[in-house]
């Protein structure tokens, strides 16, 4: 009897252990994810959940911009920026200089560092925000804000001078950085990060510049120049969509999807421009357009001297990597003795184009793309041009893409070689002829005041300048610089050669 | 009769037990699914005040705390990169512990043992709240409030004599506020050389640890004695002042810290070329090793001489022998202007064996431009003999060990005495009235000393350092600390301006070994400046 009480007493006992055991698990399992719920809700919170929790006693430290602040990241670069600054001057020496060299303008032999330390400013970053905008990346924008005193001294030679000291000033850079990580499934779970500053709102890089022991007004010029090249640094290789890819952690990854790469054709014919302004006091402006989707292939066309509504009806073939965000940029110029002047500049977002469509317009032109700082609002007169946007399929893609590649390494190979000095030099093949129409006549102006130089270096003083001068007068021939440069090169050089050119 | 009965009784209850335990456990667990489910994640503003007072407990400290920063957007970082993170650690751990396991089965009859599932769950570690410090010295504090109330699901399957068991970890929380320290600050990328992490207070861990389905965390009694224990382990290994250290840079090649010495004899040159229009050329030779500022070192001029011998000893620090070259140039003095050049090369100094003379005899060339036709030219020859001399392990500075440590005085130091090292490092907020040029004056016992002067900078970074050798501690005397400017500008009108000064006591330099301050300047807006005094006993 005891027994089997003993037993059914024990197998209650027994069940109603295991029911209790049971009924715990299910309880603390509830409460871990319960606080699992809680945890991952309050890692980002907004204003109203804070406001419902807090109810009245709204902590009023705390703000939700859409960049979110990082007070901590900020108090930790001050204290590690004379070390960064140390570490990066040697890397970003490296690196900027073949940029420097790639964008050189014609005019400038070279364009080095000579001193280069970032000064003991930090960047001050303003706000982070990340976002996920495509499957497998993370988009992180940060707004950076430097401020610095950093001291760059550039060495800039110029064919005459050997080399000029120039100071960048003031360096104050207000952008945003977007960076892009392409995630991975292994370790460290980002293959590649991609680079670019945000177009908009428009990166700000403000310096001024100072020849060291000497004035800029020494070689007229100069500061447009190095102004174009950083420009053309910027909006050409950083600026949205324009990028920079940089593969991490060894894991071989297709990064080609997050390359820029061509997707369209864009035929221009530039008809007419029609009441452009006067620049010139004796007889009308020379008038000519250069135009570009990315600075670095710029193409232009014929000058049709003593005209205010010239008549051009030249076609250039244009390459558009990125529909969205880029422009078609008409400026056009007078050509000059000196400097050319520009007449006024026209963009054309491709965003406006339709595809495959045959369009006519006639743009207005203005004093300059950005239009917040100027008084001016003269007419400038009209551009009468056709577009025709062609989209790329996959092969012709592939096919633009292999033929910019060569394109960029020809070119690259003329420089070397000083064929080419310039980026504004032709580069497809129906601008190229233009091109070395203009390379010829501007050669038969140079040679002429080569000649003039010269002469003025023989008569002027000694041996040595002579060879100066002879020497320049050849790399003239070979139809590099345009007429206008070397013609400043002869001004720098001798006060009376000024007499002689105009 | 009646206690055979009880004996019989308990017999059965224990029988009974165990039947009903089994009966219990097929009933209740056995058949309970296994698997982790994404718990759901209801917005807060749809929740009710039940749930709500439930939450008040793990408010974020950046909420809380004004000090605390919020940084959500590293949560959003890494709550889109938590499925990868996911995947690559697990396939990581996988691969860590497969051969491990497979050599240590055979010990203990095992006939195999295997992940089930091995995931992180969906859920990623959190930070609520960041929080730095600021301190004089070369590194960097932060404290992250870190949390991972995560639902991974990590199942092992036992096979043993035919037999299978599952042991399953589910439901890991992790609450922690670790401490994390760069340093010391470095020139070189990532800038610093070792980061130093340890646990501010002992950290929360839970989780459900299941034996063939049962959680064996939630025996009463059982949970809170593993949790104390798991506590204590890690208090024991990582809490404050406790630390484990990742070395992440040799903190010796990162600092650049003399690694040897180079000494050059330059012996001759022979068959120099003719530079000078009339008579021989008259040359020297400058000697530099590559990524050094140091300058440049110069031998006699010879004058008249294409042959000239020199037998001049110099010696050079090497910082890093696998990068460093030693560039030679021969130069032909001249009276007036330019010193024109003769002929260089360059020595890569990793080609040297070590303690070993070598005597080179080097072309000249016009550049180290291979292709250069120039260099087809002979220009004559130059003969020297290089020693390289690292430093022995012992020679070498140990103070990179423990930067805030007090070195020992150096030997010859006085019985009781010792040496006062002042080191000036940065200033802040000085300004002059007509020019900020500002260098720093220590005046000490009537010797004075004199940085560097930097111009136009309000916040001047000097960090130089000064030793002043004592018979006695310092403790009655002080030092006066001035910040100067001086014109840039050749004229009469304000020279030399005071941009405030600074007089320290020294005694608590001595009885504290060592004193890293900013200190106020006196006779100044706002300006400080930043001085570390130590004093070092034999």
């Amino acid at each position: 009897m005891g027994l089997i009480s003993g037993i059914v007493m024990g197998m209650l006992f027994g069940i109603g252990l295991m029911a209790g055991w049971k009924h715990m698990m299910e309880y603390r399992n509830k409460k871990r994810l319960a606080k699992a719920v809680d945890v991952k809700l309050l890692s980002s919170l907004s204003r109203e959940d804070i406001k419902k929790i807090c109810g009245e006693t709204f902590p009023c430290w705390i703000s939700f911009p859409v960049y979110e602040q990082v007070k901590w990241l900020n108090k930790q670069l001050n204290k590690l920026w004379p070390f960064i600054a140390d570490a990066a001057e040697a890397i970003i020496k490296e690196s900027v200089e073949p940029l420097l060299e790639d964008y050189r303008p014609p005019g400038i032999s070279s364009l080095k560092f000579s001193e280069l330390s970032l000064g003991n400013v930090a960047p001050k970053i303003e706000g982070i925000r990340v976002q996920s905008l495509k499957e497998g990346q993370i988009t992180m924008d940060i707004d950076l804000r430097w401020g610095g005193d950093p001291s760059i001294i550039l060495a800039v030679g110029a064919a005459v001078v050997a080399s000029i000291p120039i100071q960048l000033k003031d360096l104050q850079v207000f952008t945003v950085v977007r960076a892009i990580f392409q995630l991975a499934d292994e370790i460290p779970c980002i293959s590649a990060v991609v680079v670019a500053l945000l177009a908009e709102p428009k990166p700000r890089i403000d310096y001024t510049l100072k020849a060291v022991g000497g004035s800029l007004t020494a070689i007229p010029g100069l500061s447009d120049m190095i102004d174009d090249t950083v420009t053309s640094i910027v909006t050409d290789m950083l600026q949205w969509p324009h990028r920079i890819v940089v593969p991490i952690g060894g894991i071989p990854v297709d990064t080609s999807d997050l390359e820029l790469k061509p997707v369209g054709k864009l035929t221009v014919t530039v008809i007419k421009a029609s009441g452009l302004k006067n620049m010139e006091l004796i007889g009308k402006s020379d008038p000519y357009v250069v135009l570009h989707v990315r600075p670095l292939f710029k193409v232009r066309t014929k000058v049709i001297d003593n005209n205010l509504n010239p008549v051009w009806n030249e076609t250039f073939e244009l390459i558009a990597e990125d529909k969205e965000t880029q422009s078609l940029i008409f400026e056009v110029f007078d050509e000059d003795i000196g400097d050319d002047k520009k007449l006024g500049t026209v963009k054309l977002p491709l965003i406006d184009l339709q595809p495959d469509v045959s369009k006519e317009m006639e743009l207005r032109l203005l004093p300059a793309l950005d239009m917040l700082k100027i008084k001016d609002k003269k007419d400038r007169g009209t551009l009468a041009i056709k577009v025709f946007y062609h989209e790329f399929n996959k092969e012709e893609q592939s096919a633009a893409f292999e033929e910019e590649k060569r394109m960029v390494e020809a070119k690259k190979k003329l420089k070397e070689q000083g064929v080419v000095g310039s980026t504004i030099e032709a580069v497809d093949s129906a601008a190229s002829a233009v091109g070395s129409g203009i390379g010829a006549g501007a050669s038969i102006v140079g040679s002429g005041l080569g000649a003039v130089g010269t002469g003025l270096g023989a008569v002027g003083s000694g041996i040595s300048r002579t060879g100066r001068f002879i020497g320049r007068t050849i790399t003239r021939q070979s139809g590099l610089t345009r007429g206008s440069v070397s013609n400043i090169q002869v001004t720098e050089e001798n006060g009376t050669a000024k007499l002689h050119s105009m | 009769m009646g206690f055979v009965s009880v004996i019989l009784g308990f017999c059965g209850f224990g029988v009974g037990i165990s039947t009903g335990m089994v009966l219990g456990y097929y009933l209740f667990i056995h058949f309970q699914p296994c698997d982790v489910k994404d718990p759901v994640i209801r917005p807060l503003v749809e929740q009710d005040s039940q749930s709500l007072l439930r939450l008040l407990p793990e408010i974020p400290l950046w909420v809380k705390n004004p000090d605390y920063d919020r940084i959500d957007w590293l949560n959003k970082f890494l709550e889109v990169m938590w499925p990868y993170l996911d995947k690559a650690i697990c396939k990581t751990a996988k691969n860590i512990a497969t051969p491990i396991i497979a050599e240590q089965i055979p010990k203990y009859k095992i006939e195999s043992v295997e992940f089930e599932s091995l995931t992180l769950g969906s859920l990623p570690p959190t930070f609520q709240g960041m929080k730095v410090y600021l301190t004089e010295e070369k590194e960097l504090i932060m404290e992250p409030s870190l949390k991972w109330a995560g639902n991974p699901n990590v199942t092992i399957a036992l096979r043993a004599f035919g037999l299978k068991a599952t042991v399953q970890v589910v439901d890991l929380q992790v609450f922690a506020q670790p401490r994390i320290t760069l340093k010391p600050l470095v020139p070189s990328f990532p800038c610093f050389a070792k980061i130093l992490v340890s646990l501010m207070e002992k950290p929360h861990v839970d989780f459900g640890l299941k034996l063939a389905g049962a959680d064996l965390m939630s025996i009463p009694g059982l949970y809170q004695f593993v949790q104390e224990l798991i506590k204590d382990q890690v208090a024991n290994m990582y809490l404050w002042p406790k630390t484990l250290e990742v070395e992440i840079l040799d903190p010796t090649k990162a600092m650049k810290k003399p690694v040897g010495i180079l000494h050059v004899k330059v012996l001759r040159a022979l068959k120099l070329r003719k530079k000078d229009l009339l008579g021989a050329s008259d040359p020297y030779v400058k000697l530099k090793l590559t990524e050094t500022k140091a300058p440049s070192k110069k031998t006699t001029v010879k004058h008249k001489n294409l042959n000239p011998e020199w037998n001049e000893e110099f010696s050079m620090v090497v910082k890093d022998p696998q990068t460093q070259a030693l560039e030679l140039h021969v130069y032909d003095w001249e009276q007036i202007g330019k010193h024109e050049k003769m002929g260089m090369n360059v020595v890569p100094l990793k080609e040297l064996p070590p303690d070993e003379p070598k005597t080179l005899t080097l072309d000249l060339l016009k550049t180290m431009d291979p292709n250069d036709v120039q260099n087809d030219k002979m220009r004559g020859q130059i003969v020297v003999e290089l020693t390289y001399k690292p430093f022995k392990e012992e020679d070498l500075p140990k103070e990179i060990e423990n930067s805030s440590a007090v070195q020992k005085a150096p030997e010859g130091t006085p019985p009781g005495g010792g040496v006062l090292v002042v080191t000036v490092h940065e200033a802040q907020d000085v300004e002059g009235k007509h020019h900020t040029n500002p260098y720093v004056r220590i005046i000490f016992r009537g010797e004075e000393r004199k940085t560097k002067q930097i111009k136009k900078n309000r916040d001047p970074r000097w960090a130089e350092e000064f030793t002043f050798m004592l018979e006695e501690p310092p403790l009655k005397d002080k030092l006066h600390v001035e910040v100067l400017s001086t014109s840039t500008r050749i004229g009469l009108l304000h020279p030399k301006e005071t941009l405030g000064y600074v007089d320290i006591s020294l005694a608590d330099v001595v009885s504290n070994k060592r004193i890293n301050e900013k200190f106020h300047l006196i006779d100044s807006k706002n300006g400080r400046i930043q001085i570390e005094l130590q004093w070092q006993t034999s």
